[in-house]
């Protein structure tokens, strides 16, 4: 083995500072985070008191009624917000895939959401869904549809729906870029064989253009997961994980229990729970992309 | 009630020394909680305009002027919801600083009240802090309780203790030994808007006398106009909403603990008690019942409601002398009719003591900030540059800077800026100043605890979100928080 790594020693020498960064910003947090997970660091003393208290910290986080409120509201939000999101996005892709006068225009305007601020779309939306004053609320009374302003963030019930729809706003446009590059590597002779074949625009779809696009749609899929597990910026901005946090997702409680309560042990805890579901998302993740590679391959 | 015993705290672990510390504190908890009775606001009128300062000559005593140095600095600064003319203040605070000591090298940061904790917490845990912090009254016993902080009193930067309002030296004192000093202290006071009381039957020049006229004001404003009554506020991690319903909570005679009475020990938990839990359902009924309260006051704080106010939709709040200028600065931005309309409420803006309990008790925050240095291992590079930081505090301290700093909507923190020429000029220019100074009498500081910032900022609006959005009742709200007090001070 060390003479393996002799002989590619320049191979080694290429990588090693970008290893050596990444051991200082990724495995060193992920070390101490986890390390951090099995102390007690009471909110009155600093880190350095912190005691040794094994499992406790885990222990704790499963057997509260809080974990469990947020682990469901992370999992409505982030299947809400993938499946919807993915869904919108290949159908506003499979639309722009034909030619048409202003497809141009309209993939651009499509995008928008994509590439705004996201802590600016926050507040807009925020004022968008306001309780008292929101255009959605003086648009249904002005219209009569409605008494008054409906609650969107200010009710438990709603406002997890009403972020969810804020982060399919924003995150359908990138399933669109993703599923709209995946469209194009649907071979037109087979479609056109197909056609030959007798097969209706449904059976051309169906058989032909969706299985060429099953890698592209899982690879989609797992990183708009990922990235609503680790969502943070609308729910906290909107609503700060509230009313009586009902719209408290996984990381908006962690940043909550760290830093505005100093629970730097529980909080820990929970990232390594996070951590381990997300590096299995990532496994998925890398398979499916091994997968293209070997299809890729063997094409 | 819910009683935690001191013995049970230190078996529980190592956070009971913090409050064997504060009970340790012994001078600070028996001093009354603000002694402030003569200052009316006749007595202010009659101070004011009677000294005059050289503060460039006071500071050069205690950092000489030519000093070169350096000096990190954070602050909670300016935010939306305040006026031009506070902003501007700031503006000429750094560009005197920096001409009156031309050899410091400044380097300032502005945060708002509801992210400066956050952040300077997590540049604490990374050594990364500055030299010299300003930070709001609830942080100053959590930071020096921990040991961030270096002893500093006023006689370090050239003043005396005695200069300072007591409640606010409190707050600023953990185990005997004072950490910082006080910039600016304020109470709050009733705000109403008398042609929505005209146009609703309310007599337009009263405010309501108790917290349950109040609830029945807004109610009939509602019922009567359709516009929110009462400005509610009950978002979670914002300063604002404990500001506005700790005086209703002690005006019913409750209270997180003991703070409201005279000599507090901060022992006994009274979130859970029947007063507190009357004033919670004084909430509920304007939130849930009457429905006579902005519905988004779960996502607001009161930056929303100021230009509710001005659009004539909302009847009733307590704010800071502060509005009256927020309310000018917003009429001159409106446009077209509705800039009648916000002159129209500007004139019909009139100012009162906040209402009574039951029991006739009226209370209000003793709110304010605090400056103050950092020890060195916290620090980014490990250093503080003493003079500089002293230099820095002597000035916001001084009796012109801590008026001119608090011109709009606070008080100085150095009593002797009432005495000051700015202060005559501000009793002119700022309407409805001599309400608030009625308030102070009032002022109650907040527990002088290391754990009052969560219990402040997260506990109470969550026990308020509780009962208001229907998760909890009333009083199974008020016994939640009650625990989760318990807990805190237990170290859990």
């Amino acid at each position: 083995m060390l003479r393996k790594i002799w002989e590619h020693r320049a191979d080694y020498a290429y990588v090693l500072p970008a290893i050596a960064v990444m051991l200082v910003v990724i495995a060193y947090p992920i070390y101490y985070t986890i390390e951090l997970s099995f102390f007690n660091t009471p909110p009155g003393l600093q880190l350095r008191d912190k005691t040794f208290i094994g499992f406790n910290n885990y222990t704790a986080i499963l057997t509260s009624a809080v974990f469990w409120k947020v682990t469901w509201n992370t999992l409505i939000w982030t299947v809400g917000s993938t499946v919807i999101s993915f869904v919108l996005g290949f159908a506003a892709a499979l639309a722009l895939h034909r030619d048409f006068f202003g497809r141009g225009v309209l993939r651009a305007i499509l995008i928008i959401p994509w590439v705004i601020s996201a802590v600016a779309a926050s507040y807009i939306w925020k004022w968008i869904y306001h309780s008292d004053f929101g255009i959605i609320g003086a648009v249904l009374v002005g219209l009569g549809l409605a008494d008054r302003p409906p609650n969107f963030i200010d009710s438990v019930s709603t406002v997890l729906p009403s972020l969810i729809v804020v982060n399919i706003w924003r995150e359908f446009p990138f399933a669109m870029i993703m599923m709209m590059a995946g469209l194009q590597t649907v071979p037109e002779q087979l479609l056109r064989a197909a056609k030959v074949d007798g097969a209706n625009a449904w059976q051309r779809f169906w058989h032909v253009t969706f299985p060429h696009l099953s890698n592209v749609s899982t690879v989609t899929i797992l990183l708009l997961a990922v990235a609503n597990f680790n969502s943070f910026i609308i729910p906290w901005i909107m609503t700060g994980g509230g009313p009586s946090n009902a719209s408290h997702i996984w990381i908006t409680h962690i940043y909550e229990l760290a830093f505005g309560r100093q629970r730097w042990g529980v909080a820990s805890a929970y990232s390594v729970l996070l951590f381990i579901i997300l590096m299995t998302l990532g496994y998925f993740y890398v398979r499916a992309l091994s997968g293209n590679d070997r299809k890729d391959g063997g094409a | 009630m819910t009683r935690f015993t001191l013995g049970g705290a230190v078996l529980r672990g190592t956070v009971s020394t913090a409050l064997i510390a504060s009970l340790m504190s012994a001078p600070a908890l028996a001093a009354p909680p603000v002694d402030l009775s003569k200052w009316s606001p006749e007595y202010v009128r009659s101070i004011a305009g009677t000294q005059e300062f050289d503060t460039a000559a006071d500071c050069a005593k205690v950092t000489p002027l030519d000093y070169k140095g350096r000096l990190t600095f954070w602050y909670q600064g300016v935010f939306e919801g305040d006026p031009d003319l506070l902003r501007q203040y700031y503006k000429d605070f750094f560009e005197t600083f920096r001409k009156t000591y031309p050899n410091i090298q400044l380097e300032e940061q502005a945060l708002t009240y509801n992210d400066l904790l956050d952040k300077f917490r997590t540049a604490l845990l990374g050594n990364a802090a500055p030299m010299a912090v300003r930070l709001q009254i609830l942080g100053g016993t959590e930071f020096a309780s921990k040991g961030y902080l270096q002893p500093l009193k006023p006689e370090d930067v050239g003043y005396s203790t005695d200069d300072f309002w007591p409640g606010a030296m409190k707050a600023v004192t953990w185990d005997g030994v004072t950490y910082g000093i006080p910039t600016n202290n304020e109470t709050m006071a009733f705000i109403w808007n008398a042609d929505i009381f005209k146009r609703a039957g309310l007599d337009p020049d009263k405010a309501p006398a108790t917290w349950d006229d109040v609830v029945k004001y807004s109610k009939q404003i509602h019922d009567k106009l359709g516009i929110a009554g009462y400005g509610l506020v009950a978002r979670k991690n914002a300063g604002n909403t404990p500001y506005r319903f700790m005086p209703q909570l002690w005006a019913y005679g409750g209270g997180v603990f003991d703070e409201a009475k005279a000599n507090p020990t901060y022992q006994q938990i009274e979130l859970d008690s029947p007063q507190s839990k009357a004033a919670l359902q004084a909430s509920y009924d304007m939130y849930v019942r009457d429905k006579s309260v902005p519905v988004s006051a779960l996502t607001n704080q009161q930056a929303d409601n100021q230009p509710l106010f001005l659009a004539g939709q909302l009847g009733m709040m307590i704010s800071h002398p502060s509005d009256y200028n927020v309310m000018l600065d917003l009429q001159k931005k409106a446009t077209g009719t509705d800039k009648d309309k916000a002159q129209t409420v500007i004139d019909n803006m009139r100012y009162g003591l906040i209402p009574t309990g039951p029991d006739g008790k009226r209370a209000v925050v003793f709110g304010g900030s605090n400056i103050h240095i950092l020890k060195p291992e916290y620090v980014e590079g490990g250093k503080v540059d003493e003079p500089a930081a002293k230099a820095i505090i002597c000035m916001w301290t001084s009796p012109e800077w801590s008026l001119k700093m608090a011109y709009a909507g606070s008080n100085p923190g150095n009593l002797n800026g009432f005495k000051t020429k700015w202060m005559k000029e501000r009793l002119d220019k700022i309407k409805f100043l001599d309400v608030t100074t009625s308030m102070l009498p009032y002022g109650i500081p907040f527990p002088a605890l290391p754990q009052s910032p969560e219990i402040m900022n997260i506990i109470i609006p969550d026990m308020l979100q509780n009962a208001l959005t229907g998760a909890m009742t009333v009083d199974q709200a008020a016994d939640d928080a009650a625990k989760k007090v318990k807990d805190l001070m237990g170290g859990l």
